[in-house]
């Protein structure tokens, strides 16, 4: 077996900031894949043909790259304005020296401890002292939090007692461990929701972050957690559709995306250019994208069809970017579907791709045309926000939080069926004026409320007014 | 006074202070799937929500120059497919009120007036459900202070345009005057009155809030000249 011909370190875009060897293929038909890898070495990148060959199975790494230092709040003046960073620290002097705590269940990986890993530094950063503490427990107890998870989304469920005493006993556990002398504790998600029964003084405030759906919970895991949630100051959710009514105030904070990440920062158009050789993408036809794991809910079948429709009417390519099927049976099941979909159409572009490419689906949603996320059910749906953060012309499925980000026909469109989803696929091909409006409309609209500041400033504003008393 | 004469502008008698206001949305127990659910909604919400669906909907989508006045009209049209009520409730200017209560009046009279004339819409099931948000409000300074005209131009430069918002749009809830605090300073502290009246004649609802901006900066400018 072979070396890969150069090196990833040589010739990728990637090494300027870190680099990773490639994982070396394992199968009979990935061997056969690697040695019929075309060399994209620089040289033969700047001499690539309109119409690159088709890379059907790319590289990838088995290590996710070093971590990035956060960034500090005057690294986004470029991004958002002197002025609003200034509006910040100004929001920040009340609250100076004010103490808050965070918790959840996990240190890595998921949404919430990415979003945690942006903001505390940045709460810190103004002098908002701000911790951060993970709950232990055995697998007893993430199995049934893992059950409650899916329960409060709307899965079937039998809450049993056992299951009520291990949720229970270690959130005591966790109770005896953690300290709880900050001025306001922040407790994120249903895992830790009943350590509220560590509240101290009058003059504490508690806040219930929910980052799930609760619209149609299992009553009776709702039943159960429900006296815990009551006692808190206030409760925060990701959309007014996933709330539930409540004795105590509610307030709603849309999960946002950072614009420094690696997935959302502006890249060399060098480095796109070299991600769609690499991915045998062709930049001079139009290019639509959908990224998303492989997940019957983000309906990737459906996005093909769709496309299948619209390439009757006009020439361009799909891209399906996505991950998930290495660890899950289900996306496995998914990418299998896909493929049969997708059949031998050279211009379908199915890409498998492990969690740490976030610098390549950045390059294939600069590269973008038009992106999809034609999703039947989701959750608020960050990659729509990051679609239109690049400025791209975004057809989403009208489902979860997507409404609160795609206004239709202003900042994007909303689709309810693959027929749909063809049409605006074509119409906005072929009307590349009103595509440049709905882009330029969906990143202002992420730049006023879906980003890391807007967050930071959302953090603040509550600790003001919970500490002022105002929400009572 | 006619255009070329030069025009005296004397010392402010108190400077301009510049500041803002952040808005953090509460989510309220008044939803509506039906007109008649949104009408009685429209009537039982707290003022706060009248304010965040009007006022601070402009706000929040400033970057829209057409299509988007209020969030009333949006629903009505996207969730109920009503585009007569829509265009009766996207044609109310807020500029008109100077108090959230006749803000409210307005909008419960024009969908009363609708559900009269078409009762049967009223119980049709919506494709989205409305939920009333409302805004809880901070003011904020800014570091810009205004002793001139000339820093006050910097001035207006310089904020964000969530700043312009708070002084130029939120402001008459404040006054009690139709009228907005950029031209309150202009007409009572340096008596320029031609330029105030100027500044309440620009239209918030065809352009952007950055285009708003650049409309204050002319005038102004051109009363510096």
């Amino acid at each position: 077996m072979s070396k890969l011909s150069g090196s990833w370190r040589e010739r990728s875009p990637r090494a300027r900031a870190h680099y990773m060897e490639p994982v070396e293929p394992q199968t009979e038909s990935e061997l056969a894949a690697k040695d019929s890898q075309p060399d994209n070495s620089a040289s033969s990148v700047a001499a690539s043909s309109p119409r690159p060959e088709r890379r059907r199975q790319p590289r990838t790494w088995e290590t996710p790259p070093a971590p990035v230092p956060p960034p500090l709040l005057d690294d986004y003046k470029n991004i958002v304005g002197t002025a609003d960073i200034d509006e910040l620290k100004f929001l920040a002097q009340e609250v100076k020296g004010r103490t808050v705590k965070m918790v959840n269940s996990t240190a890595v990986g998921g949404g919430v401890a990415e979003m945690l890993h942006q903001l505390i530094p940045l709460l810190n950063e103004v002098e908002v002292k701000t911790r951060w503490d993970v709950i232990t427990g055995g697998n007893d107890f993430f199995e049934v939090t893992k059950a409650f998870h899916n329960a409060l989304q709307g899965s079937d469920y039998k809450l049993t007692q056992q299951a009520r005493d291990i949720f229970l006993m270690h959130n005591e556990q966790n109770r005896k461990r953690i300290q709880f002398s900050e001025d306001v504790v922040v407790i994120h998600d249903p895992q830790p929701a009943a350590l509220i029964d560590a509240r101290g003084g009058a003059s504490q405030r508690w806040v219930w972050r929910c980052h799930i759906d609760l619209s149609n919970p299992n009553p009776e895991v709702w039943g159960f957690l429900r006296p815990f949630i009551e006692r808190y100051d206030a409760a925060i959710f990701s959309s007014q559709s996933f709330t539930r009514q409540l004795p105590i105030p509610q307030y709603l904070f849309y999960p946002c995306i950072d614009p420094l990440s690696e997935k959302n920062k502006d890249l060399e158009d060098s480095f796109v250019q070299q991600v769609c050789d690499e991915f045998g993408i062709d930049r001079s036809r139009p290019i639509v994208t959908q990224v998303s794991r492989f997940d019957r809910a983000k309906d990737p079948v459906g996005v093909v069809q769709a496309f299948k429709q619209a390439r009757k009417y006009v020439d361009c390519q799909l891209v399906l970017a996505g991950g998930g099927a290495s660890d899950d049976p289900e996306g496995a099941a998914v990418l299998k579907e896909l493929r049969e979909a997708a059949g031998e159409d050279q211009d379908i572009i199915i890409l498998d791709l492990p969690p740490w490419c976030a610098l390549e689906i950045n390059a294939l949603q600069r590269a973008s045309t038009l992106v999809v996320q034609k999703s039947i059910r989701e959750g608020f749906g960050l990659t729509v926000t990051e679609a239109l953060w690049k400025g791209k012309p975004t057809i989403a499925g009208a489902v979860g939080g997507i409404p609160n980000q795609i206004i239709h026909k202003l900042t994007g469109v909303l689709v309810h069926s693959v027929e749909g989803c063809a049409y605006q696929m074509r119409y906005l091909l072929t009307h590349p004026d009103f595509a440049r409006q709905l882009g330029q409309n969906g990143r202002e609209h992420v730049k006023e409320n879906f980003l890391m500041t807007t967050n930071v400033r959302r953090w603040l504003l509550l600790c003001r007014i919970l500490l002022s008393g105002r929400s009572k | 006074m006619s255009a070329s004469t030069p025009i005296l502008v004397r010392t402010p008698v108190k400077p301009f202070y510049f500041n803002t206001s952040a808005h953090l949305l509460r989510i309220t127990p008044q939803k509506s799937n039906t007109l008649a659910e949104f009408l009685d909604a429209l009537r039982d919400c707290p003022e706060g929500s009248i304010f965040q669906h009007s006022f601070r909907t402009l706000q929040e989508h400033h970057f829209i120059r057409e299509g988007f006045s209020n969030d009333f009209a949006h629903w009505t049209l996207s969730a109920c497919n009503e585009p007569g009520l829509a265009e009766r409730l996207a044609s109310v200017d807020v500029r008109e009120f100077t108090s959230v209560a006749e803000l409210r009046g307005r909008f419960i009279q024009i969908v009363e007036n609708f559900l009269q004339r078409a009762p049967a819409t009223g119980t049709r099931m919506a494709r989205e459900t409305f939920y009333f948000c409302a805004s809880d409000t901070v003011v904020i300074p800014t570091s810009f202070v205004a002793h001139t005209l000339h820093e006050f131009t910097e001035g207006l430069r310089g904020v964000s345009v969530h700043c312009i918002h708070h002084h130029f749009i939120e402001a008459r809830l404040r006054l009690k005057l139709m009228s907005n605090d950029f031209s309150q300073w202009l007409h009572e502290d340096l008596g320029l009155t031609e330029a105030a009246r100027q500044l309440n004649r620009i239209d918030i609802y065809t352009m952007t809030l950055e285009d708003v901006r650049e409309q204050i900066i002319r005038v102004v400018e051109r009363a510096l000249t």
